[in-house]
């Protein structure tokens, strides 16, 4: 298991945008995939689940894989968030 | 299913003004003195021996709770004497006082109260049902969270969770359920919370309430399509389906006899895992386990009494080939095609 700290950049937040981008991405990835946020923890894969943590734009998120794919998993997601969904 | 990896939520404190909105209907007698105290323990303490001067061991850190006992020995006190055994109480960092049966509490003792930044709360309630009540509301604010994914429904009134790899097809089976008249209590994103620690509660989360996905189709909101009847905002946990790809090598519970248990937040959870192949009717199965675990809840158990029925077939059987096999049909003689 693996996990990276990350911060939503783009200033609407984790809106229904980027959340729908986050789950497909992690849907790809055969390793299991947590969203943390205040211990608040939902699975990466599940739409509502991402939307769920209502993450404004400052917040930490931490980002949890484990399976025989979490490299490049993490790295993929980690990507995504630092790119701000694209919403730079 | 090993739930030990999951993340606790639990408060250490909580602050005096969450009080107000117990249903131990509290009315402040210090306005907005002390609101910001914080509170670190939910239990509940009668300061008896404290108020006549014995503080070994004093609970000072609990929320003091003034009853018929400690408010008849303050009565029974002089002025001065009032003050100083308030004091004993009020030199401890005390969070909150509170005063039982609306007994009109001496000025000097909110007084001292006041100097010493001590909030003090009086309610009508008699001691027994104030402590009853504050008891519950704290145990709930102090209570342990975990947020499960999976999809809790009330099936027959049997709160079940079904868990398992995503797009394995929770949510599809509980549309399924609701579709039938069961109840959907949350999908995707459940929250459970520990109660008198032998108690979980699953309930949603107030931003995804009753939404689902369904793949393929995007976000619905049950509520909306299946009305009031079709939810409900909590439930009890009782069973736990496991659901996962069948495989060739996996060994699965064929008679029923034992019955298997997860671990949550320190809570014995009936378990059952179902594997799934195509063609397999979940839903019915799920109908089935709900029916199932309300026999054994009312006692009768159909494992066990198969099990008994042929302890006493093979205990009867006389030595020697049996070569009646009209005996062993349940019906022993066809009279017609009759009941």
């Amino acid at each position: 298991m693996i996990e990276k700290k990350v911060v939503v950049l783009n200033r609407a937040g984790l809106h229904t945008r980027p959340a729908a981008s986050i789950v497909k991405l992690a849907s790809k990835f055969k390793s299991e995939i947590y969203l943390v946020r205040d211990k608040f923890s939902i699975n990466g894969k599940s739409i509502i689940g991402v939307m769920t943590l209502a993450a404004e734009q400052g917040s930490e998120i931490l980002v949890r894989a484990s399976g025989s794919d979490e490299n490049e998993a993490i790295e993929e997601i980690v990507k995504l968030f630092e790119a701000g969904f694209g919403e730079l | 299913m090993d739930f030990s990896q999951l993340e606790i939520m639990s408060h250490k404190s909580i602050l005096v003004e969450t009080l107000i909105n117990s249903p131990a209907k509290l009315i402040p007698l210090t306005g907005n003195l002390g609101m910001s105290n914080s509170i670190t323990n939910k239990n509940l303490h009668r300061p008896q021996l404290a108020l006549a001067g014995f503080v070994e061991l004093f609970n000072h850190n609990q929320v003091q709770i003034i009853g018929n006992t400690e408010y008849s020995y303050l009565k029974s006190l002089s002025k001065q004497q009032r003050i100083r055994s308030t004091s004993n109480l009020a030199k401890f960092d005390v969070p909150c006082v509170i005063i039982t049966n609306n007994n009109p509490i001496f000025p000097e003792f909110i007084e001292v109260a006041e100097e010493h930044n001590i909030p003090v709360f009086t309610t009508h309630y008699d001691t027994t049902k104030a402590f009853y009540l504050l008891s519950e509301f704290l145990d709930d604010q102090f209570s342990s969270h975990v947020v499960i994914h999976g999809s809790f429904v009330d099936v027959y009134g049997v709160g079940m969770l079904f868990v398992g790899r995503s797009g394995i097809g929770k949510s599809e089976i509980s549309l399924d359920l609701i579709e039938r008249g069961h109840r959907l209590v949350a999908d995707d994103v459940v929250m459970f919370t520990k109660k008198r620690e032998t108690v979980l509660m699953g309930t949603g989360t107030s931003l995804a309430q009753h939404f689902m996905e369904v793949r393929g189709l995007g976000i619905i909101d049950i509520r909306q399509m299946f009305g009031i009847r079709a939810i409900r905002f909590q439930k009890r946990l009782e069973v736990i389906v496991e659901l996962e790809d069948w495989q060739q090598n996996e060994e699965y519970t064929r008679t029923g006899l034992d019955e298997t248990f997860a671990d949550l937040m320190g809570v014995e959870i009936s378990s059952i895992k179902l594997p799934i192949f195509p063609g397999k009717n979940i839903t019915v199965i799920a109908e089935v386990i709900a029916i199932n675990y309300l026999l054994r809840t009312y006692g009768y158990n159909a494992a066990k009494v198969f099990s008994g029925k042929l302890q006493d077939a093979i205990k009867n059987r006389t030595a020697g080939p049996q070569v009646n096999y009209q005996d062993r049909r349940l019906i022993s003689y066809f009279q017609g095609d009759n009941e």
